[in-house]
Parts: structure tokens; sequence; C-alpha cells
């Protein structure tokens, strides 16, 4: 199991306890994560403003990965989207590949449109398994409750996820969670967006698609919630002091990233994990295991 | 909500509709199922920033759009409202795709001069050095000293990019 | 080959040579022998329908033929885009075209009257016209060939409307060399068209319903009234279908099963009809007018004809299991009738649930029984009926709300779909007509239906149809109306994009909806949220306020719409019809034929073609009724002459021929000369698979000869 990994624009730089708890955890699964330092933006951001811009940022990220024979995989889901919906268009449409190509060419580049996208939690969920991820767990973490926020772009537009989840009917974040013992915690918010992608655009709304979440979480008694993108850590993690200053709540709620979940359940040091770099602290739940 | 509700501006009789404009928008990539809408409203009854606030309305935008209110939509502030959450594209009985065809619409509003601040300011950045965040030596230093290789700084390639494609001069354009 | 090919290019026109005469079987390179020699010996006396049919070739093909050419113009279907007067033009100049004329529309009365006097004046002996597809006309020609007393064989159709001018819109001059080419073609074989004649099959003057809903019992009501003996196939163990499960039929609330239950007795005491319950259709040999149908008569357990329906048996048996008929609210027993009012009134067990049956304990029901009517040991019989005419009339099945999660179906109980919502409020249901939601039997306060739910949707992966169920928005005003009526203080809004309400009395019963104050909503909800406190939550605009609304529902109701019924693709394949595009049944044409299909003898009838509502299958089922009597009063039908010509010279057996038929029509029979294959004439359909593959060419086609066929495509590729 060989990826490249994708960092994207915001992890490398600002979610690093996430970065180094997925390459540590990557290792112990067996997962051989290969590094393209000119990596760049996934085109995400400029897709609304200049769609051809987007298209081509994406391709040259994936003709990077063609060129090191990898396929790509991603932490952030805004990036899971954009490239898995690049990769299969241009596999798909031969005509737009040659004008992709045509593009590339001016700045030395040329993508033949073989690339396979995948989110790191997709790779641990599919490629690993859930029997294998078990086997890794050496530490059970049967006293945490953690509720999985599964987001938008990690399930959706589901044409081109290959049905390996249901976007009405998640599942494979909560069993991700429960193979390392812990409880996962379903609340009816579960699939609802954090409005990450319109914070600079209206805070209000934004805050508050964040806060409803925070406040069905908060009453299911959950440790925690788990993480698997870092525009929702965002929203969930750096902007929770915000929203309880703002709505006046108290929610005290550690954000985790799944491979700090999964690491922890392997016995693996918390520093080791990053998460002393957490936003909210998890010291309460740390105490629980050690 | 006040800062959701029909203003007057928008109860004002429509006299002048552009027939064009639908078809400029399938014509859009994203845009291509615009016309298959027939007003069913499931995109808006699941949208979560439609229940927050009614100023954001897929539904009404999409019929605001293929009556043919050209300066209303482009102009306007609630395009930039979509969140992308795709439970709009996920449920829509007619594959209309509604997050591509905001998307779609988003892009036509730039290319008439029109653009969020916010979304100006992030095209500016990645056009700039190819990334959101910038990756300096300062920011190598601290990869390094968590183990972490270190990352390209200036993406060439990537800056090229918009220099090829317009937006970079679109960008430069004074407007909204 | 190349040598008989060689023989029939050197006849000149008007020589009559013994090369021409076996241009169609002359013999080939590996006897050795020329094909010239081997023709002036004479056949051998086996050889007797090849012997026949050469000889017309003979008749036909000599002297020189008289072809006439009729090129039309279809209005500008086809002239609007083919130059037909330089097609006509080209035509004229071809060999053994005697005459060549461009019509306005060649199937008009005075069009075929052109033809009519044209082979009156011209002596023609041959007909080639070139028009629309032959699947429009060709009937119609050859009815005018026999008319002015030609062999209605001898005409040949190009297809310059379908395969040219509304292919090619966009390319005139294009369109017009191919539309040439293809008369060039067209000509080509009209020059070996021989005349044929068909054949006479016989006619049983019976028919088959399958499926006894509505449609299939008024089918076989109105063909047992004409005189027909019809056989009621219906896979359940009772008839009745989905009609017998509704309170009330909409617009009039009629009580369903008090209308329909007399038709489902006079079905059962009509003496011209069989009920064949229990029994599915397996195997379909045979074709128009003689179809041998094989039928799987399920074992019921019970013997039919000593069991009275009087229920001691249930009333005493241990084992309960789900209630099918009131869609799993409430349970049956192991052994049971669907309903009170089934026909046949007879107990049928249920093979999953029984004790004795699975475990071999129990058999309390045979003790009870008086009448000695059980029989444990009774197995599926299989039964093969001949019919003259089938009309299917299998229904449709509701679509599975359970594929569209996001609506709650299957999680929430309190979300029900219309069928089930139907069952509830019935007087026989699980509540015995008393509105009830399933989740805790409580009288529901305010009720929500939601309309569209797998119908006029894009996601097929959900099974979800693409088209409108036509049945659904009449269906929820029924049930709201109902509700009204119940207790005019339950609140009940009907979430909709649109209401549809076209039929008769549908939108003066609307208006009676909106006077009862139900509200339509227009708006279609995304989702259903279950509370904790057990209401149902629908956030949905109201598009007509501009409003969006964030209600609480103690019921939801999900209008689903009509699927095609379960096991209609293996239905379909042994009756060999298609499917069109949505998964129900082809209609013969869409506007001009509704209840025929492209295969004789079979037609359609209710929802199985379409989705509908009750009035529209019985009109249906009549229509369908009638041409199936047309058919099966007949004294014989007319097979056409497209079956193979076997030269048993020439076979050696190899039996490659009957292992690709796919009709069983071409068996090996044993001679004294070995092997040899034999036409089974009433299973033919003429698709030439056998003489495409005959290892020794000694099959060919009898109005699609090889020599035909190659002649067509030299012409077409100007070579030779």
């Amino acid at each position: 199991m060989r990826y490249a990994i994708f960092l994207g624009c915001t992890v490398p730089v600002r979610n690093l306890s996430y970065e180094l708890s997925a390459r540590r955890v990557a290792a112990e699964l067996g997962i051989e994560l290969a590094d393209i330092p000119d990596f760049g933006c996934c085109g995400y951001p400029v897709k609304s403003v200049h769609h051809e811009t987007s298209l081509l940022l994406a391709a040259r990220n994936l003709s990077l990965a063609e060129e090191k024979g990898c396929d790509v995989c991603t932490l952030c889901s805004a990036c899971t989207s954009v490239l898995t919906e690049t990769a299969r268009q241009l596999a798909a449409d031969e005509g737009l590949l040659e004008e992709v190509n045509r593009r590339l060419g001016a700045i030395g580049r040329r993508y033949s449109g073989k690339v396979q996208v995948k989110h790191l939690a997709r790779v641990i969920y599919e490629d690993v398994g859930l029997e294998r991820v078990k086997k890794t767990v050496r530490r059970p973490l049967d006293a945490f409750r953690i509720a999985s926020h599964y987001g938008c772009h990690y399930l959706k537009p589901s044409g081109i996820y290959d049905g390996f989840d249901h976007p009405e009917v998640p599942r494979s974040l909560d069993m991700l969670v429960a193979v390392t013992g812990a409880e996962p915690v379903d609340y009816a918010t579960k699939k609802e967006c954090c409005g990450g992608a319109i914070l600079g655009v209206d805070e209000n709304i934004a805050l508050q698609m964040s806060r409803a979440k925070l406040d069905d979480i908060k009453a299911h008694g959950a440790d925690a919630i788990n993480l698997i993108c870092p525009f929702c850590s965002v929203m969930y993690g750096a902007n929770q002091r915000k929203i309880q200053a703002k709505y006046g709540t108290r929610y005290d709620l550690p954000i985790l990233y799944y491979p700090q979940v999964l690491g922890l359940a392997m016995g693996i040091d918390a520093e080791e994990l990053g998460l002393s770099q957490n936003p909210i602290k998890p010291k309460a739940l740390l105490a629980k295991i050690s | 909500m006040e800062s959701g509700t029909w203003g007057e501006k928008d109860r004002a009789v429509v006299t002048v509709l552009d027939p064009e404009f639908k078809h400029e928008i399938a014509r859009e990539p994203g845009g291509e199922n615009i016309k298959y809408c027939f007003q069913c409203g499931t995109c808006t009854s699941g949208c979560p920033v439609a229940e927050l606030d009614s100023r954001y309305n897929p539904r009404r935008i999409i019929r605001m759009a293929i009556l043919g209110m050209r300066e209303r939509v482009l102009s306007s502030d609630f395009i930039w409202l979509c969140s992308t959450c795709y439970t709009c594209y996920e449920r829509c009985p007619q594959d209309v795709r509604i997050t591509e065809v905001m998307n779609a619409l988003k892009n036509m509003a730039v290319k008439a001069g029109y653009i969020h601040p916010a979304f100006r300011a992030q095209a500016e950045l990645v056009g700039g050095h190819g990334r959101l965040y910038e990756i300096d030596e300062f920011t190598n230093e601290k990869r390094a000293e968590l183990g972490l290789p270190a990352l390209q700084s200036d993406l060439v390639e990537a800056v090229e990019i918009f220099g090829m494609t317009g937006l970079a001069d679109l960008l430069s354009r004074k407007g909204a | 080959m190349s040598c008989h090919r060689a023989a029939w290019r050197r006849a000149a026109p008007g020589q009559q040579t013994s090369d021409a005469r076996c241009g169609e079987h002359g013999k080939r390179g590996q006897r050795g022998a020329c094909a010239a020699d081997e023709a002036s010996r004479p056949h051998s006396d086996t050889c007797d329908v090849t012997q026949r049919w050469c000889d017309g070739a003979m008749r036909a093909s000599t002297p020189q033929p008289r072809i006439g050419v009729y090129v039309c113009h279809c209005g500008l279907n086809i002239a609007g885009v083919v130059d037909v007067v330089s097609v006509r033009e080209a035509a004229s100049l071809l060999d053994g075209v005697v005459i060549a004329r461009d019509n306005k529309y060649t199937c008009s009365e005075v069009g075929q009257k052109t033809i009519a006097d044209d082979i009156r004046n011209f002596a023609l002996d041959r007909v080639v016209i070139a028009s629309c597809s032959p699947r429009l006309h060709e009937k119609t020609f050859r009815t005018l060939l026999e008319k002015c007393g030609l062999n209605p064989f001898l005409l040949e159709m190009a297809n310059i409307r379908e395969q040219c001018s509304w292919v090619h819109p966009g390319d005139a001059a294009a369109a017009t060399e191919k539309a040439k080419a293809l008369v060039r073609s067209a000509v080509a074989r009209a020059r070996l068209l021989v005349p044929l004649s068909r054949s006479q099959g016989r006619v049983v003057p019976k028919a088959m319903v399958v499926g006894g809903g509505v449609a299939g019992i008024s089918a076989a009501l109105y063909l047992a009234n004409m005189g027909i003996k019809t056989y009621l196939v219906e896979r359940e163990p009772s008839i009745g279908g989905h009609m017998a499960m509704l309170d009330k039929t909409f617009p009039t609330l009629d009580c369903s099963l008090c209308i329909l239950s007399p038709k489902m007795v006079e079905v059962a005491e009509h003496e011209n009809i069989e009920v064949l319950s229990y029994s599915e259709v397996e195997k379909v040999d045979g074709q128009v007018g003689d179809f041998r149908v094989q039928l799987r008569r399920k074992a019921r357990y019970v013997d039919e004809a000593k069991c009275t329906g009087c229920g001691q048996c249930a009333s005493k048996c241990p084992v309960r299991a789900p209630d099918e008929f009131n869609r799993g609210m409430g349970e049956r027993k192991a052994i049971y009738i669907p309903f009170p009012q089934a026909i046949p009134p007879v107990y049928v067990i249920d093979v999953e649930h029984c004790r004795y049956l699975t475990e071999g304990k129990c058999r309390v029901c045979e003790k009870v029984c008086e009448r000695g009517a059980i029989a444990l040991d009774q197995t599926d019989r299989v039964e093969t009926v001949e019919v003259g005419a089938i009309v299917v009339a299998a229904g449709f099945e509701p679509y599975d709300a359970s594929k569209k999660p996001q609506y709650g179906y299957g999680r929430y109980p309190n979300v029900i779909t219309s069928l089930d919502f139907e069952r509830i409020i019935c007087a026989d249901g699980p509540t015995h007509g008393k509105l009830k939601r399933p989740g805790d039997w409580a009288a529901p306060k305010r009720v929500a239906f939601i309309q569209c739910v797998g119908s006029r949707d894009e996601h097929r992966l959900d099974g979800a149809g693409a088209y409108c169920s036509r049945v659904c928005c009449m269906i929820t005003a029924k049930q709201a109306f109902m509700i009204k009526e119940k207790d005019p203080a339950i609140e009940v809004y009907v979430y909709h994009t649109d209401m549809r309400t076209a039929g008769k009395g549908f939108e003066e019963f609307y208006r009676r909806a909106r006077a009862q104050g139900i509200v339509f909503i227009r708006g279609k909800p995304g989702e259903v949220r279950g509370e904790p406190d057990g209401s149902l939550r629908v956030v949905c605009e109201d598009i007509d306020s501009g409003c969006v609304l964030d209600m609480r529902f103690d019921l939801v109701v999900l209008a689903v719409g009509l699927a095609p019924p379960r096991g209609l693709a293996e239905l379909a394949q042994r009756l060999n019809l298609s499917h069109s595009a949505d998964g129900f049944l082809l209609e013969g044409h869409p506007k001009l034929r509704p209840f025929e299909t492209s295969i004789d003898g079979v037609y359609l009838a209710g929802c199985v073609q379409s989705p509908k509502d009750i009035p529209d299958s019985v009109a249906q089922a009549g229509g369908a009724a009638a041409a199936a009597a047309a058919t099966c009063s007949r004294e014989r039908i007319e097979i056409d002459p497209l079956g193979p010509v076997i030269d048993e010279q020439l076979c050696i057996g190899c039996r490659l021929c009957e292992t690709l038929c796919p009709y069983g029509a071409i068996k090996m029979e044993k001679t004294d000369r070995g092997y040899k294959a034999r036409a089974v004439e009433v299973a033919c359909k003429g698709c030439g698979v056998c003489g495409a593959s005959c290892s020794t060419r000694a099959i060919t086609m009898k109005h699609y000869s090889t020599s035909q066929l190659v002649a067509q495509a030299e012409a077409l590729l100007e070579v030779g």
C-alpha cells in the first residue's frame, strides 16, 4: 500500500498534529506514504471563482503523483472531493484530458489520467480493513464515547466515491471508532455541515451551523469529536471558544483527528500524536486512559 | 429574521428578463443541468444555510436564474452563501447538480466583475504562492522540529496557471 | 460459391439455363463438380420443399422481372432532407426497372391507386417502395399487391426515412446518396424475390390472462362474455391484486372490495373462466393462435376441491407469521386465507413458517379439518395449457421506500407508505379501520403526506423511476379526505411538487379536499427526522409563501410510486416481450397500439404497461380482450413464410442450427440417410440464425435467401 500523501494547504501549517498522527498511524498500519514537496493547493478555494484554474491546479497535483507512480491519499475532505472529481472527469473525458494537457504542457507537465484518490480514513477502512486495524489495538479505548463528524466532502457527491459508504446513513467513521474499543455516539445532526466554507462570507451563519452540532454532541455526553478534515477542525476546534463566548454555552469538547484516536488505541504516546497541539486540549480525556 | 427578509428591492415588479441567461449557465462547467429544475424545493428543504437564513434559498436562486434575472443574480450577495455541503446535489430528483450550478453562477459573477472579498482574498493567496498559507523558512523550521519533511516554498507552476487561465487578470480588475 | 454466382451472372436476360435454375442451391466446390453440371441432374425426391421453391424461383426470375419503384416524399419527412426526385431518376436507370415514380404519400389512397394502376398497365411483377420502416406499412403494401393479383412477397421496401432522412437531417447531399444506394440495394433484391405462400397455423379458441388484479379480472370477463374459454393465472393464492387491499377508491369513495368482490365472484362462477390461482408461467412455446404455456401450479397443501374455507384449521394453527396482506402490520397463521373475500376461498399453507413443512411436527390442521382437505404431501404440479392468445396483466409493485433512508421508512415506525395507510384505514385491516399510527397505535393529531417518493426522480440507483406514477396525487387526496372524514380536527398537510388530478371527477374531488381544510404545500422535503419524543420533524420550504416551515408530525405517509412488478423481466423473456425505458412492458405503438405488443397474440392490460388508475386499467383490459378475442376466434392463422429451406442433400446433421436456434424451431430428425434438419414452423420466428450458421450452406431462408442478401450487399457497395 503506497500513496503520495496530499497534505493540502491547511494541515501542514495549522494542523500539524493531524499530520503527525496520520504519518505515525499509517506507518503502524503498513501504509507507505511518499512525500511530494511541490504539491500545491488542490484548487477547492478557487473553484467557486474560476473553474478552469481550479481544474488545472488539481490536474497539476495529479500529474505530480503520476510522475511518482503513486495514487493519492488525502487528509482534508475538501481536497479529497476536488482531486477525486478531477481524476474521474479526466479519466472519463478524453477531450477534456487533451485540453488540460495542452495547458499543462505550457508548464512542462503532462497527465495521462490514471491516478486514484482516497481519503486516509477510507484507505484505513477499505484498504487496511477493520479486521487488520483491530489487530493493532493494544490499548482499547473502552472509556471513551466519541461522536464522529462526517462532514460533507468525505461522502458527497456520492457518485464519485464508489459507494464505499452511504451519505444518508453513513457508518464508516463510527465503525473505525468502534474498532478502537471506544463507543461511537449516534446523534441527530451527524451529517450536518460545519459551515467552514462560508466562514469568511457570513461568520454568524457559519458559527450557528457549528453550534447546532456542538450542542447536539454535548447533549449526548460525548467525550470528544472525531474529525477527518482541517476545515471542520477550524470550526469545531479553533472556533469552539468563539461559539461559547457568543452564545454563552460551554462545551470543553476536545476534538481529535481520527489518526489520533486510533493512535491512542494503538498505545502510541500522546505527544507523538501531537495531542498537545490540538486547539481544545484533551486533558480530561487522556486522564481516563492513563 | 431581519438579515433574511425578502427586501424591498426584491419585491419590485420585474419587466425585463434575459432568456439567454439560462443557456449561458448551461454552457458553464457545472451548470449543464440547470434547466431540468422543476422547482420542487427539495434543495432548500435540506439546505443547512437556508434553515438559518432565508436570504439564501437555492430553489429561489435557480428560479431567478431560469427566469433570466441576470443582473440580480450575478450581483447578489446570496450566491456566495453556499457552503458546498452537496446535500441538495445528492437529493435533487432531477439531477440538477445544484452545488455545481451555484459554482457556475459564482464563476459567471466573477467574470462579470462581482467577487466576494473573502473569495478574492483566497484566490489572491493561492495565486500568489500556489497555496492558501505561505510556506516559508519559519514554517519549514517548525515542521523540521516535529520531524516533518520540508515543503517547497514557491510553487511557480501553480502561479503560472493563474496567468494562463486569465484569472490573474480578472483579479487585478477593480470590482466588488 | 463463386462458381454458382458466376453461373447466375452469365445468364442473359430471357435465357433459361440450368445454371439459373439452380441459382440458389447448386453444388459447391467441395463436391468437386461444377455447378452447371450438377444443375442439369434432377433433384432428389426428398427435396420437396426446396423443389417447389426453386420452381417458383425459376417462374419468377424468367423472363426478366418488371420492377416498379416508388419513392415516397412522406410529406417533408423524407423530401425535407432527401432529394426524392433524383432518387427516383437514379432508380429509373436500374436494370429491370420499368417505371419509377415519386409520390407525396405512397400509403394514401391516391398513392396506392397509382401503384395498382401501374401493376396493371405495365405488367409489373415486382414492387419496390422506398419510404418509411416496413414496420409501419409492409402489411398495407403486401395487401395491395395481393389485391392486384401479385404474390405479396414480391414486395421490397427500402427504409429511407427512419434509416436515412430522420437520422441525417443535417446532410442532405449525403442522405440523398444513401437513399439512392438503399434503393439500388432494394432493386437488387427485388430481382431475386420469389413468390411465396403463407402456411396455415392452427388457432386454439382459448385465451389466457396472466395476472388476476382488476385489469386481469376485467379482461377475463370481457373474453368470457364473448364466449372464449379463458384461463386466469394468478401467482398469489387469491385473485384481487392491489385493488383488494384498498379501502376506498377515488373519486367516488366507493368501497374497493365492494365493487371488486362481485367481479371476483363472477370470475369464479363464469362457465368460460378457469381460475388457476397460486400458479406461475414457467415457459411459453409456440406463436399466435397456438401457444403452449407451461404453468407451475404451486402446492397449497390444501385440496382445493375439498376446502370450504371454514377456517377451523387457522383457528388451531399454533404458528404466527407476519401478515403480508396487511403489509406486516399484524399477523396471520401459517395456514391462512389472504383476506376474507379471497377467490378461490381456499386456505393455503405457508411453506416457510409451517411447523410440519419445516420441522416435521404438528399437523394440527389435518386433525381438525372436518373435510379432510389438508394435503401435506402435495407437491407443485407442472401443467401445460394451449391457448390462442395471451393477455399480460401482471400489475405493479409499490416503490420500496426503504431505498430512500432519508425519509426514515423502516427506521421510524410512524413513517409509513400510502399502501400501509390504506390497510390501516380499511375496516378489515389491523386496526379495524381506526386511524392509529403503527408506532404506539395512538391516534395521530397531525399528519403529513410526502408526494413523489420514488417517482419523477433521476436516482436510478435508488430504484426510482423518472416517470410520474399518475395515481399518487389522487390516492393522497383521497386518504387526506378520509382522515378529515374520520376526524376534522386532525391537521393534514400534503407536501407536493404538483397536484395532478386530471381524470374524470378528479379536479372536483381536489376542490372538495381543499374545502375540507387539507393544506396542500408546494415543496418537497428532503428528509424526515425522528425526534426523541417520537414525533417526526419535517423542514421544508412552502414555496408559495416563501417561508421555510419547520413542523412536527405524528404520522408521515410517503406517497410511493408504482414500480414494475417483481419477476417482470423473467416473464417478459418467456414471452419475448420488450421493456420500455421505464421498466414496464413495451406496447406496440405508444399512440395507436397501446395494448398490443410486438409479439402477435400477446396483449397488455393495466399497470404492467404503465402506471394507471382503475378505470384506465379496466378500459385497457377491454381493448386487450377485444384484440385477443379477434385473434382466437379466427379459423386459422396465416404464418408468413419466413422460415428456412433445408437442402437435405447438403445437410450433414451437424446440429449447429438446432443448437443455435433460440426458439427450438429447427430439430434434427432421423432419416434413412442420417440425421437431417427439419423446420418446426409453428415455433419459427424467421430470425435467420440457422441460415447464417449452417456449416454446409444447406439452409437458406425463404424470404431472405443468401443470394438476395449478397445481391443487396453488392448493390450497396457498388461492386460486381
